[in-house]
C-alpha cells in the first residue's frame, strides 16, 4: 500500500512533541480517528496508513471517541487467541498445559468482572492505580526476576513461558 | 507454635500446586496456616496490603501469591517452593 502524506508540514507534530513535556496524551488521526495515548504520536497510523496524521486531544475528546467503538466486553476465547497472535514469532509462547492456562484465564475474567481490569491472579492489586495497571495480563514480564535472564522462564503467573 | 498464613488466590497455578504441600506439612508436624484468599475476598486482600513493607522486599516488591507469612517474626516466603523448603521456612518461624 503506498504511504500517504498529509499536506501540513511534516515536522510539525515533531515541533509540538518537542515543546511539550514528557507526559502520556491522547492523539486523533485526523483521517481515520484512531486514538492513541502516549508521549508522541504513531508516525504512521497502523489503520489507514498515513503519516504524521496525529493531533493532540483532550482526554474528554479521545472518551468520545472512544466511547464509539465496540460495546461488548472481549470474549474469553477472543483474549485466548490475541495472546497467541502477541506471542506469535516471539521468544515466548503461551504456556502449553491448556490446564492452567484455562485457570489462569479464569482468575483473569473474573478479576476484570470484579476489579475492573484483566489483572494478573498471581499477585495482588494495591488500590494505587499507576501500580496496579502493571498488573494488567498482559504484563511487562520479560523485565521479571521469573523471566529475564532465567533460561526456562516465565511470567509471573505462568501464562507465558520462554519458548523451548 | 504460631499460625502462620498463607496468602492464595482461587485462580493462581502456583497457589493450587502448594496446596497439597501445605496440607502434607499440617499433617506431618504441628504447623498450621490460615489460609486467606485475596481476589475474592477483599478483607483478606486488605490484611495482605497492610502487611506491604514486610511482603514486598522479599516477593520481588510486589504482593504476590502465594505468600506465606508469620505476623510475629515478619518472615515471608514467596511463589511455588518445593516442599522441603516450605516446610525448613515455617519450621523456623514461631
Amino acid at each position: 500500500m503506498d504511504l500517504i502524506r498529509p499536506s501540513f508540514p511534516s515536522n510539525m507534530i515533531e515541533n509540538s512533541v518537542r515543546r511539550a513535556p514528557l507526559r502520556k496524551r491522547y492523539w486523533r488521526c485526523f483521517v481515520c480517528n484512531d486514538i492513541h495515548y502516549g508521549i508522541a504520536p504513531p508516525e504512521l497510523c497502523p489503520t489507514c496508513k498515513v503519516l504524521d496524521a496525529y493531533v493532540e486531544i483532550s482526554a474528554d475528546e479521545a472518551r468520545k471517541f472512544l466511547g464509539g467503538g465496540p460495546d461488548t466486553p472481549m470474549a474469553w476465547e477472543d483474549f485466548r487467541a490475541a495472546i497467541g497472535r502477541f506471542a506469535a514469532g516471539r521468544e515466548f509462547e503461551v504456556n502449553p498445559d491448556a490446564a492452567k492456562v484455562d485457570l489462569l484465564l479464569t482468575g483473569i475474567f473474573e478479576n476484570e468482572k470484579n476489579h475492573g481490569l484483566k489483572f494478573c491472579p498471581c499477585r495482588l492489586r494495591t488500590k494505587v492505580p499507576k501500580e496496579d495497571f502493571r498488573l494488567v495480563c498482559p504484563c511487562n514480564f520479560t523485565i521479571h526476576e521469573t523471566y529475564k535472564g532465567v533460561p526456562d522462564g516465565e511470567c509471573w503467573c505462568g501464562l507465558f513461558v520462554r519458548r523451548k | 507454635m504460631a499460625k502462620l498464613l498463607m496468602f492464595h488466590g482461587r485462580e493462581c497455578p502456583h497457589c493450587k500446586k502448594m496446596m497439597p504441600l501445605v496440607e502434607k506439612l499440617e499433617q506431618e508436624t504441628s504447623v498450621r496456616f490460615e489460609k486467606l484468599e485475596i481476589w475474592h475476598d477483599e478483607k483478606n486482600a486488605d490484611l495482605m496490603r497492610s502487611y506491604r513493607e514486610d511482603l514486598a522486599p522479599k516477593c520481588g516488591q510486589q504482593l504476590r501469591v502465594p505468600t506465606f507469612f508469620d505476623p510475629e517474626t515478619k518472615d515471608a516466603l514467596c511463589g511455588e517452593v518445593d516442599y522441603d523448603r516450605l516446610k525448613g521456612w515455617a519450621l523456623r518461624q514461631g
